[in-house]
Order: C-alpha cells, then sequence, then structure tokens
C-alpha cells in the first residue's frame, strides 16, 4: 500500500463522516448514549465499592490490658496506641465500663458475678484501624507489649460485613459487565446497519475494481471516528451529571456528616471513565464495520 | 479479448439463463447482445465480470481466465474493462470528478496522472462544466455520461455497458451511442447489450442475438430481428 492510498483512505473516512451528516450525527448519539449507559453502572460500582471498603475498615479490635495494671502502665498502653499511625482512632473503656457490660450481658438474674467488684475487670480500648490490611501488622506489635493482655477482633461484624461486600462486589462487576456487553450490542448493531444503508456504495466499489481493503478502510476509520466524537462527548455529559450530584451531595450536611455514605470524587474516576468509552467505542467501532463490511464484499 | 467456450449458467434456485454459449470478440469490434428479457443478456455480462461464476465451460477476458480466478484477483480484471450498466451505479458522497477520479485512486495511479486523465475523460463525455456537482444534482442522461467517463478514465481495451440507455429517453440513448461508438472507433472493443431497435438497425454492427439462453443468430451488420422470422410473423 502506497503511503497516498493510506493518506486517501483517511481523508475519505473524514469525507464520508461529514458527507453522511445524517448517518454520522444519528450514530454518534447512539455511541453516546450507550457509553452513557454504561458509565452510568461504572460509576455505580465505584461508588458502591468506596463505601464497602469504607465498611470493611469500620470493624473495630479491642485491646484488653492486665488486670493488674495501674494507672501509669494503662497509660502507656494507651500512648504507645495514640501514637500508632495506623490506627485511626480509639476509645478507652474502663474497669466500671467493662464491669457494667459484663452484668448486662449476663443479665440481671445472674449471680455469676456477686462477690467480685470493677476491680476485677481489665482496662480495654477498642481501635479503629485506618485500613484493614495493616490488622495483622498492628495486632502483632500491640501483643508484644508487656501491659497487653489479649487482643480480640470483634469476628461476627467481619464475617457479616465480608460477605455483604462480596455480594454487593459481585453484583456491581455483574453489573458492569452486562451493560458493557449492552453498548457493545447496541454500538455494533448501529454500525450494521449504516453498513447496510451503504451496501450499494460498496457493490459500485467493487464493480469498478476496488481491492477489498481499499474499501474497507474508511468504513473503518469513519467507524473510529464516530467512536472517538462519542466517547468524547459521553464523557462530557456524564462527568459534568457526576460533578453536579456530587455537589448536591456534599451540600447535603445529613449525609455528608453522617460518614455513613460518600461519594467517589470525580478526580479518581476520570481516567478510567473516559479510557473505558474510548476502548469500548474504538474496539467497537474498528471491529464491528471490519465485520459488517465483510459480508457486503462478496460481489 | 473476449472467448466463452460451452458456457452454461444455471443459477443456485435452479434457473437456467445459458446455455452451452460459444462467443468470440475480437480486438476493436463493436457487438451488439440483443435478445428478449430474461433472455440470459445480464447474466451474460455477469459471467465476463466475475459477478457470477459460469457452472459450466470456460470463460476468458483481456487474457484472464476467468473461470479459475481466485476472488483475490477478481478486482485486477474488472480494473482492465470499463464497465456501464443502467441505473449508472456512481457514488452518492462524490461528486462528478471524485467518482471518476475513483477509478484510478484505486489503481494507486500517481496524483499528476489523475489530475490529467479525469478532466480528460469528462472533456470526452462533454461535462467538464459539471465536474463539481453531485449525481444526485443531474439527469439521467449526464450520470451515464458520468459512468462512461469513469468507465474509460483507466483507458480499457475492453468496454462492457448492459443496458447502458435502459433508463433513458430516445434522444440521449442517441447520444450515449454515439459516445460508444466513438470509443470503439479510438480502438477500444465495446459490448453492448440493448432493447433498443432502432438504434441497432441504425448502427448496423455485429449483433449476437440470444433467446432463451440460446445464441440464435450472430450477424455482421446486423438487425435487431431476425429478417426472414420478421416475414414469417407479418405476412
Ligand atoms: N441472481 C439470480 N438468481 C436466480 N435467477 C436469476 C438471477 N439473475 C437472473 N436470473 C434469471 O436468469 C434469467 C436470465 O436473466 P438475465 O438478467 O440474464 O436476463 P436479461 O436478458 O438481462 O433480461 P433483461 O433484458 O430484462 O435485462 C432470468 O430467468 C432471470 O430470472
Ligand atoms: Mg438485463
Amino acid at each position: 500500500m502506497k503511503i497516498r492510498t493510506v493518506r486517501h483512505i483517511i481523508k475519505d473516512g473524514f469525507v464520508n463522516t461529514y458527507r453522511n451528516k445524517l448517518m454520522s450525527l444519528a450514530s454518534t448519539v447512539i455511541v453516546v448514549a450507550s457509553l452513557i449507559i454504561f458509565g452510568f453502572f461504572l460509576l455505580v460500582s465505584y461508588n458502591l465499592e468506596l463505601n464497602v471498603k469504607m465498611w470493611q475498615e469500620q470493624p473495630q479490635m479491642e485491646v484488653f490490658c492486665y488486670t493488674e495494671l495501674d494507672a501509669t502502665q494503662v497509660k502507656m498502653v494507651e500512648d504507645s496506641i495514640k501514637n500508632n499511625d495506623k490506627i485511626a482512632e480509639y476509645i478507652r473503656v474502663s474497669r466500671e465500663e467493662n464491669y457494667e457490660k459484663a452484668k448486662e450481658k449476663l443479665g440481671k438474674g445472674s449471680d455469676l458475678l456477686k462477690g467480685y467488684g470493677a476491680d476485677t475487670f481489665m482496662e480495654s480500648f477498642i481501635i479503629r484501624l485506618k485500613d484493614t490490611q495493616y490488622s495483622q501488622e498492628v495486632v502483632s506489635s500491640l501483643e508484644k507489649m508487656s501491659g497487653v493482655e489479649k487482643i480480640s477482633y470483634s469476628q461476627n461484624a467481619i464475617d457479616v460485613i465480608s460477605r455483604i461486600s462480596y455480594w454487593i462486589k459481585l453484583g456491581s462487576s455483574l453489573m458492569v459487565t452486562i451493560f458493557l456487553v449492552v453498548s457493545v450490542f447496541i454500538i455494533s448493531n448501529t454500525i450494521k446497519l449504516t453498513v447496510f444503508a451503504r451496501r450499494k456504495e460498496i457493490n459500485i466499489m467493487k464493480y469498478i475494481g476496488a481491492t477489498d481493503w481499499f474499501i474497507r478502510w474508511p468504513f473503518v476509520v469513519e467507524g473510529v471516528i464516530i467512536s472517538i466524537v462519542g466517547a468524547i462527548v459521553a464523557f462530557v455529559i456524564s462527568a459534568y451529571g457526576y460533578m453536579s450530584l456530587y455537589d448536591k451531595f456534599a451540600q447535603d450536611l445529613f449525609l455528608a456528616d453522617s460518614q455513613l455514605l460518600k461519594m467517589v470524587d470525580i478526580s479518581e474516576v476520570w481516567p478510567q471513565l473516559i479510557l473505558s468509552y474510548l476502548a469500548i467505542g474504538v474496539v467497537v467501532g474498528m471491529i464491528g464495520s471490519f465485520l459488517s463490511i465483510r459480508k457486503h464484499l462478496r460481489v | 479479448m473476449v472467448e466463452l467456450k460451452n458456457v452454461s449458467k444455471t443459477y443456485s434456485n435452479g434457473t437456467v439463463a445459458l446455455r452451452d454459449i460459444n462467443l468470440k470478440m475480437d480486438k476493436g469490434e463493436f457487438v451488439f447482445v440483443v435478445g428478449p428479457s430474461g433472455s440470459g443478456k445480464s447474466s451474460l455480462v455477469k459471467l465476463l465480470l466475475k459477478e457470477e461464476d459460469a457452472t459450466e465451460g470456460e470463460v476468458y477476458v483481456n487474457g484472464y481466465d476467468v473461470s479459475s480466478l481466485s476472488r483475490h484477483e477478481v478486482p485486477y480484471l474488472r480494473r482492465s474493462l470499463g464497465c456501464v450498466f443502467q441505473d449508472f451505479r456512481l457514488l452518492p458522497n462524490k461528486t462528478v470528478y471524485e467518482n471518476v477520479a475513483f477509478a484510478m485512486i484505486i489503481t494507486e495511479a500517481l496524483p499528476k496522472e489523475i489530475r490529467r486523465q479525469v478532466p480528460m475523460a469528462l472533456a470526452l463525455v462533454g461535462l467538464s462544466r459539471k465536474a463539481n456537482t453531485y449525481p444526485s444534482q443531474l439527469s439521467g442522461g449526464e450520470q451515464q455520461r458520468v459512468a462512461l467517463a469513469r468507465a474509460l478514465v483507466n483507458n480499457p481495451s475492453l468496454l462492457i455497458a448492459d443496458e447502458p440507455t435502459g433508463n433513458l429517453d430516445p434522444e440521449t440513448s442517441w447520444e450515449i451511442m454515439k459516445l460508444l461508438s466513438e470509443v470503439n472507433n479510438r480502438g477500444t472493443t465495446v459490448i453492448v447489450t440493448t432493447h433498443e431497435k432502432s438504434i441497432v438497425d441504425e448502427m448496423k454492427r455485429r449483433v449476437v442475438a440470444i433467446s432463451k439462453g440460446l445464441i440464435v443468430r450472430d450477424q455482421e451488420k446486423g438487425q435487431y430481428r431476425d429478417e426472414d422470422k420478421n416475414c414469417q410473423t407479418y405476412h
């Protein structure tokens, strides 16, 4: 293939896109719409994952000191917890509070605690980690401390949360996959239709003696142009929509302060968003045009 | 130039379009192929362009053994000849100039050559002024002249026209036929299928008549109808 032919093919792709204005516009709109639908679910899934991750960080651990420790020794344990940069926050639970908790747990009628006072209970610290991935590390460093008797996880909570987050993650990636397939299907069908509408053109070129690749490549260029434009438009629309939603969310004091729900900042997702739009558009645009034309080349 | 040996064509639905055709056309000839509708004229043309494959027999065009040509080689056969159809077959999104130039671009011709040849071809068919218009803005006769310019721009040695005047009024038909005749006078072999009785009769060229897939007559300086048969019919 000569350079001037390549240049002709690229130019032809652009010129055809322009001259088939209506068809190009319609295809672009469809590409934009299906990408936005996909993008919506992608963003929903990112947000679900962020929130799940936050919940996973919630499980707390409790550090129990030896009963015999005096106030200064407990203070030493507290200081080391306070200075541990892997720990987000902690709450000190006094002997009295632990005594009360135990009483509550056993119920009023129980006389198991008879004869025991608050001084037979230990002091403890409930800690929350910055990230669950540090748990091993934190546990082993605290266990080494002389005043610490044991560290316990609240295992139940961890189990429940990890089970929920597993299903949420599975559900959201399933959703993203489904809508990926849906948008791929819609876009490739659109290409099939536009190529079908122009099958006469393809036939004519074949009658004149154009080779298959000479006919095919301008269509592929056209498909890629429409996909790129579609991806950019879809990105602008979905990013704008997301940011407006984000602003509304931030203004809603109840939601923003509750710490229960968080929205991913647009700065963290926009590269993935535009890249997946471009990837879907361009890959589907290329392969779709390539395959759709093949059918009409047999003359 | 063109040779068919014992060629038969049966379509996949069982329709027999051509039966045992033997036909030879030499360089520089002008041949009319005539016959009633459905007799197999277009099928013959399709075999020459390898749009369809002969069920039996051998087809030779411009030195190509058409029957044994691979899919990959078909474009080169088609470039070696020019063809014109009843429905013009112009590219709707290209201007007149671009349509004609396209036939050269596919052969990877030099831009300099293209800029020289295209205006010449357009001048030959008298459409220089319409170079920048689109096919939809032209009359049928003008569109067919563009198709003719496109068919001729690569200076092919063979021109095949399947009912080139089928969609045109008598006067315009004459213009197109005169152009074809002129092209033939410059040395190009021309094959024309047609229903235009008056033109065939007047031009006194070789006439190959087909009926029900058989060649029933092959005459130098022939007429549209067989004179003997005419007598039987009308007297
Ligand atoms: N693709 C096809 N599949 C099946 N049968 C076909 C096909 N093309 C043509 N035929 C049949 O073959 C026969 C010859 O058709 P052909 O088009 O060659 O006739 P023709 O002489 O060109 O007619 P006309 O003057 O109307 O153009 C007809 O009976 C037609 O129905
Ligand atoms: Mg016909």
